[in-house]
């Protein structure tokens, strides 16, 4: 079902003074796969989500993509090798347009030296920005209009179609379906299967279990820093899944995959 | 989140209302609606007097005095930051540009017209490098320091009127001078209210207003004010922007630094004094807002002219006596007006 081992991440530890946000947690995310990140606040989730997206760089421990080893300095690091992050709540700049938010740090310029002076080619970035959202599912009104006159949930889509559309490797995606009604979430989840027919792997970290059921392949858990259960969805129930977010089922610690 | 709601109630409005409130809803049509009833007001005021060509040119000659700073202070408040050190720097870099041609060259109020236009160009360009200067060390103490703009702006405002002052010892530096610059243009016999220096500092306002609305430069400075989260998430280092954009408002107060150096023919410290806070009341009249995101040239350039025909126009009421020392008081009312407007404009389902 799925592909080759695309992201990894092998015994990633971070402190934060005397916090141990990540202890030793281990990870593997295959092309063409939804792997879902969950765990009670303060479980590490976010923290793993930085260190994952270049924002943080880890204290310790190693990360792989496409078998090279990488080190991330910075976002846009992880960005041009192909790892896109939305996060949570805060993908979007709402004066912006729908397009300018798309092709935020990469725009097109028109040609000539009023490009190389940084002068953008609006026209071409509407039209692509349309055409690329459409290409992952996604409906948007008129890319010219500006985010803050969408509503939360086109805001949304038009933040994770962004990500899916830039995505070449792994898109990370935190909280996606935070504050949405049933049919917009529903949206988010297809546009999630859509990134996975892609190829993509993906990350999907949610609070909201029934999502993560329905549309992972993989999830894993994380307690107080430590990944403590990675298996395929299928092995978990709702109640089981709770059980092992909150530790009333006792796991042991499992050696990646 | 009530974006659904205020979407839903900006259609149940009727065509024609939609479309007076969305023209409402533009600051410059505002202002332009505004321009027009003040110009009317004023010269019936003025027993007719007001729209006369001398006094227009008053008008714009105080409006290029003060653009570019509303113009560099737009892309500081765009951001989400604030610059009050702008009318310091117009003190600091004509008195270095004063006394480098006075003292160390040796060049005084004697060499007038086209002879003085190279050192008039030279005191262009060492205003321009005592902005770009202040500039970074405004930029230097928010990005590296982490000081809050409010702050950080304050403290090189105080330096710079010091350091003005110390140079200056306090005295006008009269130095070389083209009045020529700051004359009204008279094309075939008929005088117009513009001069070369308020040409420039139309040209210069042009260009820059390009660069925000146009380039990834001004992009940049949107999104930096709108979500400063995402635009660091989308790889943007968003303190080299904020060098650039400080860097920005203190080369274009130098630039009004040797605006004020023609205008006086000396490098003087107090020739900036309070022009911050015209400055800042400008672009919040013009239509931007303190909390970022918001603000567009063409508003900034009608906020500041609004600003100065509500001046000149009350001094040169006949009607009734206006005392100078109101102007303060008008340009208070002003602000507080250009707020309300723009609160209103926000419940009117825009955001």
């Amino acid at each position: 079902m799925s592909g080759e081992v695309v992201y990894e991440i092998k015994n990633a530890s971070k402190r934060y003074g005397s916090v141990i946000a990540l202890d030793g947690a281990s990870l593997k995310i295959h092309a063409g796969e939804v792997v879902g990140l969950v765990g009670d606040n303060g479980a590490g989730k976010s923290t793993l989500v930085k260190v994952l997206s270049g924002a943080h760089q880890p204290d310790g421990g190693q990360m792989f993509l496409d078998g090279k080893e990488v080190r991330w300095d910075s976002p846009r690091q992880a960005l041009e090798s192909g790892v896109e992050t939305l996060y949570q709540d805060s993908g979007l700049a709402p004066h912006l347009t729908v397009s300018q938010n798309v092709f935020l740090g990469r725009e097109i310029t028109v040609g000539g030296i009023l490009g190389k002076l940084g002068f953008l080619n609006k026209k071409k970035m509407n039209h692509d920005a349309h055409r690329d959202l459409e290409a992952v599912g996604i409906a948007v009104p008129a890319s010219s209009r500006a985010v803050s006159q969408l509503s939360g949930g086109q805001r949304q889509a038009v933040a994770i179609g962004r990500a899916v559309a830039w995505a070449k490797k792994v898109i990370i995606l935190d909280e996606p379906t935070n504050h949405l009604g049933a049919r917009q979430a529903n949206e988010v989840l297809n546009i999630i299967r859509n990134a996975k027919a892609k190829g993509l792997g993906v990350i999907f970290i949610s609070h909201t279990l029934p999502h993560v059921l329905e549309v992972t392949d993989r999830i894993v858990v994380l307690r107080l820093g430590r990944i403590v259960k990675d298996a395929p969805t299928s092995e978990f129930t709702g109640d089981t899944l709770i059980g092992t977010i909150t530790g009333t089922i006792q796991t042991i610690k499992v050696e990646g995959d | 989140m009530t974006d659904s709601k205020q979407a839903s109630a900006f259609k149940e409005q009727s065509p024609l209302r939609a479309k007076i409130s969305s023209l409402l809803s533009n600051q410059s049509v505002v202002l332009l609606i505004t321009l027009v009833v003040l110009g009317t007001f004023f010269q019936w005021g003025s027993d007719g007097i007001f729209l006369q060509t001398g006094l227009l040119g008053t008008v714009l000659d105080e409006w290029g005095s003060y653009i570019l700073l509303a113009v560099g202070q737009l892309f500081v408040v765009i951001t989400g930051g604030i610059d009050l050190s702008v009318g310091s720097t117009v003190s600091l870099s004509s008195v270095v540009a004063g006394w480098f041609v006075v003292q160390q060259l040796k060049v005084g109020p004697e060499v007038t017209g086209a002879d003085a236009l190279p050192y008039v160009l030279l005191i262009a360009g060492i205003c321009l490098v005592v902005g770009l200067l202040v500039g970074l060390l405004n930029a230097f103490l928010i990005n590296k320091l982490k000081i809050v703009p409010f702050i950080a702006t304050l403290a090189t405002m105080g330096a710079s009127n010091g350091i003005a002052v110390m140079i200056s010892v306090g005295m006008p530096l009269q130095g070389p001078n083209d009045w020529e610059l700051g004359a009204p243009w008279n094309i075939g016999g008929i005088e117009l209210p513009i001069s070369t220096m308020v040409f420039c500092a139309m040209f210069i306002t042009t260009i820059v207003g390009l660069f925000l609305h146009k380039s990834r430069f001004g992009l940049y400075t949107y999104s930096l004010g709108s979500n400063a989260f995402a635009t660091r998430g989308a790889g943007i280092s968003v303190e080299k922007h904020i060098t650039k954009v400080y860097m920005l408002s203190g080369g274009l107060a130098g630039l009004a630094g040797a605006y004020s150096y023609v205008r006086l023919g000396a490098g003087s410290n107090t020739s900036g004094m309070g022009m911050e806070l015209y400055a800042i009341a400008a672009v919040v009249i013009g239509g931007a807002s303190l909390m970022g995101g918001v603000g567009r040239i063409v508003g900034i350039a009608l906020g500041t002219l609004v600003l100065f025909v509500v001046q000149s126009g009350l001094l040169t009421m006949t009607v009734v006596q206006v005392s100078p020392d109101l102007k303060q008081v008008i340009v208070a009312i002003l602000i507080a007006a250009a707020v309300a407007v723009q609160t209103l404009q926000n419940k009117n389902g825009r955001k």
